[in-house]
């Protein structure tokens, strides 16, 4: 399928996902607060990396999180996928982003699964389970299916467990997915970038590697037993901001042979190598969210020299996906775009 | 009064009967039922059978360092006597051991653990597992069977260097077994011969809780997952060499 098509069909899909989606709006990961700090490369970075932001001089940086959902509802306290997306901003007003979330790993293997998966996803209403039928899957000794959130009327969940089941590749992330929970602040959870990237090293050596962006101030999520709370990660961030800045470290895990180099659905093992790339410091939430945070259009495929993208079809797929999806709520376009 | 009336009063509605179905799978007596009749009716009908320990085979160069060794060997006298004389067996052998671990030369660390009156051996090791294993009897023969002689069934493998291979087999087996990092694993693959879900059926992932249960109900010893590490793919031998020890 020629590349504008697929994205086409990829936007459509996410899209209907969320059967509430706002146009003009992005139609994954719709809520969200924009923030501004500064990266600066470790001491060790640019013997891994020639790209520019590991090359020693602290560049600017402006930084979006989300809450996954394509919905324009808030719902901080469900549990739910988190995004962060990074853009540093690199000389000569270029720029590379890295666009992260708090899944290690995605539901699908090539953007053909993806649409299956999406479709599967579509939102179905949701009425909690029958207690017979918690009693049975507790005689089973399989965890009982939770109960919808108060006021929740339809829920992806059943259809993506449902495919999962006879799609392997699914699997992982799914099972991940029942887990995730919601963080007590933007700042305290990680966030993977999921695919993998080539990097070149200064002797030219390319390395695969994965990123992820842990929290300095550790990882933390809310009480689940706790009634969920609609809305409180960007009020939290924004006092947190203004007492003191956040940090991440970003890691970079080095992939070996065997290791699946194009497959964002399997999760190289905790043990591999990996490298302290940096320290990315939040210092500002700017008062203009609509320049900041709504205008901003991140790309996986916003790359620069010493990073480029694996073949991993999804990550290819997504380069044309989030330029249209840009286009099509009018979001900003980077102006010296590499992409 | 009508029939549905009563029944209104005698079967408590939906809601409250979900927070009583809902209260229950936390209770204790579930607790108990689970625990003692429904772990060994699943276990009965569908059987998962104690695993292999230890760090898994693999070519990876990254899995093969930094391995981990969990051995958990029953001390044959139960007691405070014989705990204390498992305790003797390697305070009185401190000189071997740690040149020992220094010529094994493989060793990121090792230590000696007693927890209830068991004899456990953890250790983090590079490289393939025989010959770790062959490599330690080979300076610690005489420990070893100091030690093997106070633990269950280990008389009839003394003297250990005699007897390696047996040795080896003996030592494979009293490693924990090591529960994968992927947990959906537990349904494909880390019932070794057993998966849960058959290639080709429809897998309910909350199989995976049941999986894992009747695996450890196997192997009441696990290890949960490969472990972390802080600086991870590297061999005690490249550390020695980066920072500068002159091994
Ligand atoms: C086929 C796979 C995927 C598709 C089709 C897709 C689609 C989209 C779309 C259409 C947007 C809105 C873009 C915009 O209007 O600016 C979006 C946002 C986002 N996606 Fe994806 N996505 C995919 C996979 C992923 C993966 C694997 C990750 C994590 C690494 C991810 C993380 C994000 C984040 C963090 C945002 C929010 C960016 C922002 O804050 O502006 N997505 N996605």
């Amino acid at each position: 399928m020629a590349e504008r098509d697929m994205a086409r069909h990829l936007v459509d899909a996410v899209i209907a996902d969320s059967p509430d989606h706002k146009r003009g709006t992005r139609p994954a990961h719709t809520i969200g607060i924009g923030v501004k700090g500064h990266f600066r490369a470790s001491p060790v970075a640019r013997d891994w990396c020639v790209a520019e932001h590991f090359c020693g001089r602290e560049v600017e940086a402006s930084v979006r999180f989300s809450n996954s959902s394509g919905s324009p509802v808030q719902h901080d306290g469900w549990s739910d996928a988190r995004g962060m997306a990074t853009r540093f901003h690199l000389s000569g007003g270029g720029a590379t982003d890295l666009l992260a979330m708090t899944l290690r790993e995605f539901f699908s293997a090539t953007p053909e699964d993806f649409l299956a998966f999406a479709q599967a996803a579509i939102p179905r209403p949701v009425e909690p389970p029958r207690p017979w039928r918690k009693i049975a899957d507790m005689l089973r000794l399989f965890p009982p299916l939770p109960d919808p959130y108060p006021g929740q009327r339809t829920s992806s969940v059943g259809g993506s467990m449902a495919y999962s089941g006879l799609h392997s590749a699914s699997q992982l992330a799914a099972f991940d997915a029942s887990f995730l929970g919601a963080p007590v602040s933007y700042a305290r959870a990680t966030y993977n970038a999921v695919h993998t990237f080539i990097v070149t090293a200064p002797d030219g050596t390319e390395r695969y590697v994965r990123f992820f962006w842990q929290p300095a101030a550790g990882v933390e999520m809310v009480n689940p037993d706790l009634p969920p709370i609609d809305n409180y990660l960007q009020a939290e961030l924004r006092d947190r901001i203004a007492n003191w800045p956040v940090e991440f470290l970003l890691l970079m895990t080095v992939g070996e042979m065997g290791d699946p180099l194009t497959d964002p659905t399997k999760a190289w093992p905790l043990h591999r190598m990996r490298i302290n790339m940096g320290t990315l410091c939040l210092t500002e939430v700017p008062d203009d969210q609509q320049a900041h945070c709504e205008q901003l259009a991140f790309n996986p495929g916003r790359l620069t020299d010493g990073i480029a993208m694996s073949d991993d079809p999804v990550l290819i797929a997504r380069k044309a996906a989030y330029e249209l999806s840009r286009e099509l709520r009018g979001g900003a376009a980077c102006p010296f775009d590499a992409v | 009064m009508s029939v549905r009336r009563r029944m209104n009063q005698l079967v408590p509605r939906r809601a409250s009967l979900n927070d009583l179905v809902n209260s229950m799978s936390k209770s204790r007596l579930f607790g108990w039922l689970a625990g003692h009749v429904l772990v060994p009716y699943w276990a009965r009908k569908t059987p998962v059978h104690k695993q292999p320990g230890g760090a898994r085979a693999t070519v990876q160069p990254g899995d093969n360092v930094q391995r981990m060794m969990n051995l958990i060997l029953p001390l044959k006298d139960k007691t405070a006597v014989g705990r204390a004389k498992a305790a003797m067996a390697i305070a009185s052998n401190l000189d071997e051991i740690y040149a020992g671990l220094d010529n094994v030369g493989t060793v990121h660390f090792a230590r000696f653990v007693i927890i209830e009156n068991n004899m456990c051996m953890i250790s983090c090791y590079d490289g393939d597992f025989s010959n770790y294993i062959r490599d330690f009897v080979a300076q610690l023969g005489t420990v070893f069977d100091s030690v093997i002689a106070l633990i269950e069934d280990g008389e009839a493998m003394i003297p250990t260097r005699d007897n390696i291979d047996t040795f080896i087999n003996w030592v494979h087996d009293r490693d924990v077994y090591q529960i994968p990092d992927t947990a959906t694993e537990l349904l494909h693959y880390g019932t070794i011969g057993q998966p849960a879900v058959k290639s080709g059926e429809v897998a309910d992932l909350r199989l995976i809780a049941r999986a894992l249960i009747l695996q450890l109900h196997a192997n009441p010893n696990a290890l949960l997952g490969s472990g972390y590490r802080g600086y991870p793919g590297i061999s005690a031998a490249r550390i020695r060499d980066k920072m500068g020890f002159g091994w």
